[in-house]
């Protein structure tokens, strides 16, 4: 009896360091989730200084009335859902009020569980899956464009802009890209283009030659290749080049990130992915330009949209004048600012609307290239 | 059928680099009795020391005045670093537990496999490093089946390796004594072979291939990372196995086939099982012969 008193003695005293954590102030405490190892390191490190540079900014304008600073809790989740939930895990310990995050689809999704349960508003810069925000969670927000959009208008623009008429897709069975995969297919059957074959490789594969001899034999118009991220995705067209693969390759918005042309270089040449349009002119993205390029280097995939959900969460904060979740909620949803990379207005669902253009691969630039309601830029 | 030759030399490529992963694993477990599972990782340093050597040629412009020159010095070097870096590893975590239990020498070479992994990641960073990938970017088209440059030369310099490795070990003298340590340790003693010294050369024999590999699978997928050296390491154990471990015209074999099994599983059935084919065959091929296809007994062949 004597030994189990103790011992629960012992455990209240381990305890005894996360119950100051949570409540010593004076510091506001936000956390970011991104893969910051593995395949998708780059494009989580891009999430991370998006949202450290937010901060930075916003503590140059005055930083948090009644806090003496912000502080940053950059979590790795490897794109893996288990290191995702014991990454959220960890931000609730050290008693974030808001967090940034994850990239991968099937990271946030279970993690905004654990996140949600304790009320943490939580705002995804690039999960575009439509469960994200369509399972009903409270706090769950998002800054980029939803799956069930950017399909349908992959779909257009291979018909119009590209005058697909046969298609063959591969996915890698994330939940990310599997989900666009399959909305692509459906889409662009609707659209009349016919699907000759669409294939499932795995989460980290290097070698693509069996599937891509099948594509070739197939020879349809268009390939479309969803994989998460853009490291297969370059080792994906590298491949597909040397096999002498004729159909057009269309990707998608996570393969937006320089290091593409970099691993595939004269092989991504003229290959085309949907993203989120970006006005590059507005004062709000070259200021962002000024401040992130000198630092870190080109602007590259979720950085901005990062940036852009960071400072929603500040400036929401701000306006609350409490760290009270509700009342941070009510704050998010009366935003209506310009943001860097879009005009930030959040619904009731959590979601801030999509703006997929097509985007083609010039030298080592992504250039837009057509829009779904007037056809080519230029 | 021309949908069957490509395939067909698709797997070709991709065995090979496995075989040549193999042969490390067989060659180490012939003389030691270890499986050395630090192995995938000289083959992912291999990739990295020929991405830096070849990075830096193509830096200062050799590159396109001398390919043949850069490449070969790139491989050199490679295969030279993992060779000591193999030495090395054997000296500092296997040697000394040579005397205790089998198991121990198990774990101590995981743990140097997490160790070197992480080494790279650490000194390397996290990202992929980009080979520089204008070398050998042309192809041969035969109506619909393609052969690229790049393919031809991991193909002929795979089968060079294989070729000059089966000599060493057949026919010179420093083959007949790492198979004479192979079979009898104390009898290779007594006529004057030290022991050390061939247990050190088989270790550097085994990664300076694997190294070769690394560059090659480098230069055909277009960049290296530091996590690289798991899966393949994985594959090839199981090729070195398929074949009878300790056996090297085995995992020579055991690779071709994993390779094979792969790429014809992806291309007529699925592309998503196509690990669960390649362990398939390795699973019923063990059950019904356990000692592997070439069986590990056979003293002659066994390093």
């Amino acid at each position: 009896m004597k030994k189990r008193i103790l011992s629960i003695m012992a455990m209240g005293l381990i305890l005894v360091p996360f119950l100051f954590a949570t409540v010593s102030a004076k510091t506001l405490k936000i956390g970011s989730m991104s893969p910051l190892t593995g395949p998708y390191a780059s494009d989580g490190t891009d999430i991370k200084n998006g949202v450290w540079t937010a901060i930075k900014v916003f503590e140059e304008a005055g930083g948090m009335p009644g806090y003496d600073k912000i502080e940053f809790f950059p979590q790795d989740t490897a794109c893996d859902p288990r290191q995702a939930v014991a990454a959220a895990n960890k931000l609730l310990n050290h008693g974030v009020v808001g967090v940034v995050g994850a990239y991968c689809s099937s990271s946030t999704i279970p993690s905004s569980e654990v996140l949600d349960e304790e009320s943490i508003p939580m705002i995804t810069p690039a999960s575009t899956h439509q469960d994200v925000t369509d399972r009903g969670l409270e706090y769950m927000f998002r800054m980029c464009g939803r799956d069930d959009d950017q399909a349908p208008a992959a779909a257009k623009f291979m018909k119009e802009a590209l005058g697909a008429k046969t298609m063959f897709i591969v996915d890698d069975k994330t939940t990310y890209s599997q989900g666009l995969a399959d909305g692509v297919e459906k889409a662009s059957k609707a659209l009349g283009i016919k699907i000759l074959g669409h294939e499932h490789v795995n989460q980290g594969d290097k070698d693509f030659s069996a599937i891509l001899t099948m594509a070739k034999q197939k020879n349809a118009d268009v390939f479309y290749m969803s994989l998460q991220g853009y490291s297969p995705a370059a080792m994906m067209t590298l491949q597909a080049k040397r096999l002498g693969l004729k159909s057009q390759i269309v990707t998608q918005d996570a393969v937006f990130q320089p290091k593409y042309m970099e691993v595939a270089k004269a092989a991504s040449e003229g290959v085309y992915l949907t993203y989120g349009f970006t006005d590059p002119t507005t004062p709000e993205y070259k200021a962002f330009e000024e401040r992130y390029v000198p630092k870190y280097g080109k602007i590259a995939a979720y950085a901005t949209y990062a940036y852009d959900s960071a400072t929603a969460l500040l400036k929401a904060i701000k306006a609350a004048g409490s760290t009270e979740p509700a009342k941070i909620k009510a704050q998010l949803l009366k935003l209506d600012y310009q943001g860097v990379a879009k005009r930030v207005k959040f619904r009731a669902n959590g979601d801030s609307g999509s703006s997929y253009i097509a985007f083609k691969v010039v030298g080592d630039e992504f250039v837009p290239y057509w829009e779904p309601a007037n056809g080519l830029i230029k | 059928m021309e949908y069957f030759i490509q395939q067909l030399i698709n797997g070709i490529t991709l065995g090979g680099m496995y075989a040549l992963i193999a042969l490390g694993y067989t060659m180490v477990y012939g003389v030691i009795q270890l499986i050395n599972f630090a192995h995938g990782e000289f083959f992912a340093a291999g990739g990295y020391v020929g991405a830096i050597a070849l990075g830096y040629f193509s830096g200062i412009g050799y590159m396109d005045s001398h390919p043949v020159i850069c490449l070969t010095a790139s491989f050199a070097m490679a295969m030279a670093y993992c060779a000591y870096l193999a030495i090395g590893v054997e000296k500092i975590a296997y040697k000394p537990l040579r005397k205790e239990s089998r198991l121990a020498a198990l774990l101590s070479a995981l743990g140097m496999s997490i160790f070197l992994s992480n080494g790279m990641m650490l000194t390397q960073g996290v990202y992929d490093k980009v080979y520089p990938s204008e070398l050998f970017q042309g192809r041969f088209d035969f109506g619909m089946v393609t052969i690229s440059y790049l393919q031809i030369m991991i193909v002929s310099l795979t089968a060079c390796l294989l070729i000059g490795l089966n000599l060493l070990v057949f026919r010179t003298k420093i083959g007949m004594a790492m198979r004479a340590t192979a079979q009898d340790k104390t009898m290779s003693a007594l006529v004057a072979i030290g022991s050390n010294r061939i247990i050190s050369l088989t270790f550097a024999i085994g990664a300076g291939l694997a190294a070769a590999a690394g560059i090659m699978y480098g230069l055909y997928y277009g960049s290296v990372r530091y996590d690289m050296g798991f899966v393949p390491g994985i594959k090839a154990f199981a090729a070195a196995v398929l074949g009878g471990i300790g056996n090297i015209t085995g995992a020579m074999i055991g690779g071709l086939i994993i390779g094979m099994v792969e790429i014809f599983g992806a291309g007529y059935i699925s592309g998503e099982y196509k690990d669960v084919f390649a362990f398939i065959i390795l699973i019923a091929v063990l059950y019904f012969k356990p000692n592997g296809i070439m069986g590990e007994n056979i003293d002659d062949t066994r390093v």
